[in-house]
């Protein structure tokens, strides 16, 4: 059984950025969503299945972002996944029988087939393609604690010219959740940990509990905090910070000397739509006619070498399974260590991106569910919990005033700040000059101008999403993430002067609000400049 | 594990039109494509942004005619060499204008830009910054002044909080534990390797969307994979079997399935059977795959060290 020396928190951070094109019948970046359906959340979700069948105490933070919730939510993305999936299905039966003659990936066919048809049966027949209920039943068994994010994925600290663009980006975000979710948020996972003093003001006035930051956001907080990042801390305004540990993130996060790139785990870069017949791949490569990922990966990552082996997904289980226990092992140490200088219990706090577990790190759905496993049986040292479950036990924390952070590299604005994409900020302040000043002077808007407005403020929050920033920085997917800022400031544009000049297209109007048609219940007067305004909700 | 039968080769149920092209945009996306991106937007403002504890980074637009109206007020020996110029006043802690601020230092611009980044080099400090002209004679017309930011702490606090007292020797204890190195360590590697940590890319989100390809092996390469197709047709009604398993006909009859063919004989039945059940009909193809080599050939190909051979 687990043990009271200490504590562990899981933070699994959920993401993907609103992508969703009716005006064309099929579309590449349409993909990230299917992949993390299959890759991840259906992977995740059927193992919470076990551990609840098995009743195995397990306690997991996720935070799921608005624009996921709205894509996971959408009927037509639903419908689409489904076709996406039945072709995948077909591409597997098809590979049963090429790799008839090659048993080791004739068994890999096999064993795709089948997680394939399990994604549909999950997906289409337990779960009715609707994923956020799915995960509101863990929700309601006490294994997930959700907490918010904000609408976009805004990147807040550079919000910091406009408090009133960070404060909408919260606002939506816990509006979202709490449509998704029925109930408030205890707490909200800020875009990349990136955290600007003062904006836990905001977070005060939604009752929000708790935020997390990367570990130097603790550690170079002021004072200094007593038990580093081990322990929450209280903002002035008497919100929580939990700062990162830095040492479990590794373990799990980095490339070089992560469990990730074990030579048994599966190789994430062989995938057949790279390496088989491009006539063969056609009918499950989409409209664009590219090469893409497929997710039928038949080899293992063997070593630093182009020579690789075939994958083995029962070695790979064992290995997961093995690493689980190291990750324990080390936490048991850790947590021992902490406890003999701190007079409380520690908490260690291990945030990831939900997409590392399955997408990236094929197996790293089964080495969270033997964790959580190994953490019940095989243990007496620490236990799983949420930040949430730590306050209610230490409602009393130093206060500390945490330092500007992001997670990103060099921890602090630079990914979403440099050369490659610094050309959107004048943009996107503009843009948010404008929400202001409209929803100012017009608060009592009604009919087409209220639609007009409420739509004018949809495409300023999508063009705010840190991804864009991030892709023209890292360099892959470039055209789309330009595209995306692009489209969404002429929306605006057309929008903001069809507003002045009393000349807003209706046709035009209804045609932008059934494409990024997200929040439903978005109210434009968020972006209203009142007296007083920050405390309201 | 249920095996489904053998698909036909080139056959999809899935996508029918796969080949069709997008559908012809909408009029929404006509106007959106035409949409340039403005350069300006007829504004005199200048914006300051934080990028790190040690860089700032100041965008700004100005309207030719404010730059015009600050020349006028230059005395005519003053004009030659004015120089455009970011002026970075240090204001911890002071409420400028009513109080000075600590000190400033100027960054000459080159002709068109409109942005710059600013090594500051002072973290946990406030500035703002002025875009103006500067004469040779020292004068400085302000033309915009930019919001206020102040930079991150890179560093632990210096200030103690007595109800949470923490020795030093504590904190780097606790600071080494989160970097990974254990307990013993000095405070200088504990700091040295907390900055490479932050440094460190490899343990923040890849993100979904930033997958890229292998690498390519570098240098000529040269990779060769055989695949075999079996094709026939019977009696649309009848059913066949190929190595024993069942294959889906298509309705004319026709049937064809692809496989992967590596090195080795296979003998493929082909078995048909009438739709009464009565008649059958079996023919066999073996096939044998032998691959030689993998040796690089010489330039003039004199040399065939790689040879395939295929036997039917």
């Amino acid at each position: 059984m687990s043990g009271d020396q200490g504590f562990l928190s899981l933070v699994l951070h959920t993401h993907l950025p609103f992508v969703r094109h009716p005006e064309h019948q099929d579309f590449l970046e349409e993909r990230w969503l299917f992949e993390a359906i299959t890759e991840t959340y259906l992977p995740l979700l059927e193992r919470f299945e076990r551990l609840a069948n098995d009743r195995v105490p397990c306690r997991i933070t996720m935070s799921f972002t608005p624009t996921l919730l709205a894509m996971l939510g959408d009927l037509f993305l639903q419908s689409r996944y489904t076709k996406h999936l039945e072709g995948l299905i077909e591409l597997s039966e098809k590979e049963i029988v090429r790799t008839r003659w090659q048993p080791p990936f004739h068994r890999l066919a096999l064993f795709y087939h089948h997680r394939l048809t399990t994604a549909r049966r999950l997906f289409v027949d337990a779960y009715h393609c609707n994923l956020i209920a799915a995960f509101r039943k863990f929700v309601d068994a006490g294994i997930i604690e959700p907490i918010a994010s904000c609408a976009t994925h805004g990147f807040l600290p550079l919000m910091d010219y406009q408090p009133a663009a960070a404060r909408a980006q919260i606002r939506i975000g816990v509006q979202a959740f709490e449509q998704a979710f029925g109930r408030r948020p205890a707490g909200i996972w800020l875009p990349e940990c990136g955290y600007h003093p003062g904006h836990d003001e905001f977070l005060k006035a939604l009752n929000i509990r708790y935020f997390l930051t990367d570990a130097h956001g603790v550690l170079f907080g002021s004072p200094r905090p007593k038990y580093g990042p081990y322990a929450p801390v209280v903002c002035p305004s008497g919100v929580a910070a939990f700062g990162r540990d830095l040492e479990s993130s590794k373990s799990v996060w980095s490339a070089e000397e992560g469990y990730p790139g074990d030579a048994v785990y599966r190789e994430f870069y062989r995938d057949i739509g790279f390496d088989l017949d491009y006539d063969y791949l056609r009918p499950y490569i989409g409209g664009a006619g590219v090469r893409v990922h497929t997710g039928l990966k038949y080899y293992r990552i063997t070593g630093k070498t182009d020579h690789k082996e075939p994958y083995d997904p029962d070695r790979a289980l064992e290995k997961a399974a093995a690493h689980a226990g190291n990750f324990m092992f080390n936490r048991e140490k850790q947590i021992e260590h902490l406890r003999g200088m701190m007079d409380r219990q520690p908490l260690i706090v291990s945030p990831y991106d939900t997409e590392l577990y399955g997408h990236w790190w094929f197996e790293g759905p089964d080495w969270l569910e033997c964790l959580a496993r190994k953490v019940h049986f095989d243990q007496k040292v620490f236990q799983l919990i949420t930040p949430s479950d730590y306050l209610a036990r230490y409602p009393r924390n130093q206060v500390v005033q945490p330092a500007m952070s992001s997670w990103g590299y060099q921890g602090y604005n630079e990914v979403w700040l440099n050369g490659s994409n610094d050309w959107v900020y004048r943009h996107l302040h503009k843009m948010v000059d404008r929400m202001v000043e409209l929803a100012t002077r017009e608060p009592q808007a009604e009919g087409i101008r209220r639609r007009a407005l409420n739509q004018l403020a949809r495409e300023l929050l999508l063009a705010q999403s840190s991804d864009w920033a991030f892709i023209l920085k890292t360099g892959t997917h470039t055209g789309y993430a330009y595209r995306r800022v692009r489209d969404h400031l002429a929306r605006f544009t057309t929008l903001y002067d069809g507003l002045t000049r009393h000349a807003v297209s209706e046709p035009w109007l209804a045609e932008v609000e059934s494409t990024d048609n997200l929040f439903p219940f978005l109210d434009y007067r968020v972006y209203a400049h009142t007296n007083g305004s920050s405390t309201s909700t | 594990m249920l095996v489904p039968a053998l698909l036909p080769e080139g056959q999809s149920t899935y996508l029918t039109q796969v080949a069709r092209p997008t559908q012809a945009p909408a009029a929404r996306t006509a106007e959106t494509e035409a949409f340039q991106i403005p350069s300006g937007y007829g504004d005199h403002r200048i914006v300051l942004m934080v990028k790190d504890p040690w860089w700032l980074y100041a965008y700004w637009e100005i309207q030719p005619a404010l730059e015009r109206q600050a020349r006028s007020q230059l005395a005519p020996e003053e004009f030659a060499g004015v120089q455009s110029v970011l002026r970075a006043y240090d204001v911890t802690d002071r409420d400028v204008p009513q109080q000075p601020a600590h000190g400033w230092f100027d960054i000459p611009l080159s002709g068109m830009a409109s942005s710059w980044f600013i090594h500051a080099n002072a973290p946990n400090r406030s500035f703002i910054v002025e875009l103006g002209l500067l004469t040779r004679t020292g004068r400085f017309l302000m033309l915009v002044r930019s919001n206020r930011v102040t930079t991150p702490r890179a560093g632990p606090s210096e200030i103690i909080d007595e109800e949470w007292l923490t020795t030093d020797d504590t904190y780097w204890k606790l600071v080494g534990l989160t970097a990974g190195i254990g307990m013993g360590a000095s405070e200088a590697a504990i700091r040295e390797l907390l900055q490479r940590k932050l440094l460190s890319p490899g343990i923040s989100s890849p993100g979904l969307f930033s997958q890229s390809k292998l690498p390519k092996a570098t240098g000529f390469w040269l990779q060769v994979d055989t695949e075999l197709i079996i094709r026939g047709a019977t009696d649309p009604k009848a059913s066949v079997t190929i190595q024993g398993q069942a294959v889906t006909l298509r309705p004319d009859g026709t049937f064809s399935i692809r496989m992967a063919l590596p090195d080795g004989t296979q003998v493929i039945p082909v078995e048909a059977v009438a739709p009464d059940k009565q008649q059958r009909r079996a023919i066999t193809p073996t096939v044998t795959r032998q691959t030689d080599g993998h040796a690089a050939l010489p330039i003039d190909g004199t040399q065939p060290a790689t040879r395939a051979k295929f036997e039917v």
